[in-house]
């Protein structure tokens, strides 16, 4: 439709407009973060392969005026096989704050994130994994947000589909009980074309929950995924997260979860860095277990450690970390990724036919500068 | 003569003990009213504050920056400094908020991560977003006086009631007796373990208060850290609107 096909050049006029007829033009400001990493990857005969990689987060940050807000980020960065230099508009919208309403236009993050490592019933599923942002919480979406009170609101998203004719609907409300953060929603995924396969449309309700529970925090969430003339599948995850502070004043931080769904639906939760053996016994249900172990060693540095696994099978993820604060701007990264699992098992090292081949481990080193 | 002469006399010795007596009631405060002439400084209906924490350990330090709006009972802390730059925290009584900036998210943030440091700092979100009064959390006592740094001051001690959530089990307050201002302040656990002390650098009188805009926080179980937070800018009693402290407004 004609709307949709010129949505981005429509809101990119009007801000351009906005920004050059007002006075604030002057206090714009840009910052971002500069990335620039070495991915080794180990096959299962043990070759390792490296791939230089470099990325720029670069946002214009402009003050709000008149009740609007004008965001713009861009993510710039390198094919790690290809070395081809590539973007992304991560923000590019205008939001205008009505008296009992809130409306957003344009390229936006549209996350319905409540804490937890995986989320069953997020607006796009595989948005954040395992505490890895992707970039398909990217949409360009109108969203309408009304705030009923100070910790309740109801919001109200339509998103353009580049792989789509049809609009994707969301709408998500949101409250506090009892110090619990409850949310429920609803999602409409339009029909879409993938490479030459259409996936038929599909609808799915999620409600989440977050609160305490003496000194553990705890979670929740539950998603019925609609299927047209079958059966709907039932998926749920629980979790909780727990401090513990030694003696020396460190700190260990502890989160784990457990994920039921059918495996038909694993693929979109656990994203693109997971894409595991997930083409055969569809109809299975998959019970995961996740873990996370962070620790302080000081102010500036700390180490974690997570891990997935397949409770059907024994397959594991494994993913060790560590992350220094080198001075004020300047960050050091290095996480690894290793796969632990027999033939045919989720997270193993053998694949189906037509599936990717897996790699046995993944080494990343970085540096992080902020500006 | 000599009877005019005995009564000057017993009313110049009446007239001192009076004196003392009056002198030495103006000095005998108890712990309340020492404590609450200092939360009468200290606390306040409303205030915006900008503000720089700089964290060290050993040779390297991280400085955070960020702007602060507080009332009785609930705060808002946005982060301007480059690496958490539209980072903000909302605090509204026991409960804790965050929005991450890059996803636009909102996520609640669970009850154990309060009494930890606030961006890898030595003050916990409790020490900074705490909006309650002392007298309600503690009960205080005056254990001696005594000099700090020049400055006459009462030291009290103040122990956790019962039912109360605090991050400190029990305080050791060094209050300066003109200004009634916390000059220096150990923070200890309930096992009796000292965990932090506290030292105001700098106090300037603003807007009729005095205000540590200079301190320092010393992790006391780590060698070799501490946070220094000082305030660039403050302001009090301003109005702050009704959605100013809500989900709403963290977007």
């Amino acid at each position: 439709m004609i709307v949709k096909k010129y949505f981005k050049i429509i809101v990119l006029f009007i801000i351009f407009f906005l920004l050059g007829s007002i006075s604030i033009s002057a206090k714009v400001d840009i910052g971002g973060e500069l990335a620039v990493s070495l991915i080794n990857i180990i096959d299962n005969e043990g070759n390792i392969s490296a791939y230089p990689q470099a990325s720029l987060d670069l946002e214009l940050y402009i003050p709000p005026f008149d009740n609007n807000q004008i965001k713009s980020a861009v993510y710039l960065y390198t094919n790690p096989t290809t070395g081809q230099l590539d973007f992304m508009f991560k923000k590019l919208y205008l939001k205008h704050k009505f008296d009992k309403l809130h409306l957003t236009l344009g390229r936006q993050p549209i996350s319905w994130s409540f804490g937890s490592m995986l989320n069953p019933v997020d607006f796009t599923l595989g948005s954040v994994v395992m505490d890895e942002e992707t970039g398909s919480k990217y949409q360009t979406a109108v969203e309408a947000y009304i705030p009923l009170n100070w910790n309740s609101s109801v919001s109200l998203v339509a998103a353009f589909s580049e792989a789509s004719q049809d609009i994707k609907w969301g709408l998500r409300g949101r409250t506090m009980i009892e110090g619990y953060d409850l949310t429920l929603n609803y999602v409409r995924e339009p029909e879409i074309d993938f490479m030459g396969t259409i996936i038929p449309p599909s609808q799915r309700i999620g409600f989440t929950t977050k609160g305490d529970l003496g000194p553990l925090g705890v979670y929740g969430a539950l998603g019925y995924y609609f299927k047209d003339n079958d059966n709907g599948n039932l998926a749920y995850l629980i979790g909780g997260d727990y401090s513990y502070f030694f003696e020396a004043g460190n700190k260990i931080y502890f989160q784990l979860e457990y994920l039921s769904m059918k495996k038909e639906n694993l693929s979109s939760i656990l994203g693109p860095f997971f894409a595991g053996n997930v083409t055969n016994n569809l109809n299975e249900n998959i019970g995961l277990i996740l873990g996370m172990a962070n620790y302080e060693i000081d102010e500036f540095s700390q180490i974690n450690l997570m891990a997935i696994s397949n409770l059907n099978d024994g397959s594991i993820i494994v993913i060790p970390g560590y992350r220094n604060q080198l001075s004020n701007n300047l960050s050091f990264n290095l996480s690894t990724g290793i796969y632990f699992g027999k033939e045919d098992t989720l997270f193993g090292s053998n694949v189906s036919e037509g599936a990717q081949q897996k790699p046995k481990g993944m080494i990343s080193i970085g540096l992080t500068y902020s500006f | 003569m000599k009877k005019i002469k005995w009564f000057l006399l017993i009313g110049i010795t009446v007239s001192i003990l009076f004196s003392c007596l009056i002198v030495v009631t103006a000095a005998e405060m108890t712990a309340e009213e020492i404590i609450n002439k200092r939360d009468d400084n200290e606390y306040f209906d409303t205030a915006q504050m900008e503000a720089e924490m700089i964290i060290v350990s050993g040779s390297r330090k991280i400085i955070k920056t960020m702007d602060a709006l507080t009332d009785k009972k609930n705060s808002l802390v946005e982060f301007t400094n480059s690496q958490d730059r539209g980072t903000k925290f909302l605090k509204r009584e026991d409960d804790l908020w965050m929005f991450f900036p890059d996803a636009e998210e909102i996520i609640k943030i669970s009850g154990h991560m309060l009494n930890q440091g606030m961006m890898g700092s030595d003050f916990s979100y409790q020490d900074v977003m705490e909006a309650d009064k002392l007298t309600d959390l503690y009960d205080f006592e005056i254990i001696k006086e005594e000099e700090f740094e020049g400055r006459p001051c009462y030291v009290l001690e103040g122990i956790a009631r019962e039912g109360v959530k605090v991050s400190y089990y029990r305080r050791v307050s060094w209050i300066d007796k003109e200004r009634f201002i916390g000059l220096k302040e150990e923070l200890y656990a309930e096992s009796g373990r000292i965990l932090k002390e506290t030292k105001a650098n700098v106090i300037e009188e603003i807007e009729g208060r005095w205000v540590p805009t200079n301190s320092v926080m010393e992790n006391k179980l780590r060698k070799n850290t501490y946070t220094e937070f000082t305030i660039t800018q403050i302001s009090f009693n301003m109005e702050i609107p009704e959605e100013t402290f809500s989900l709403q407004n963290l977007r």
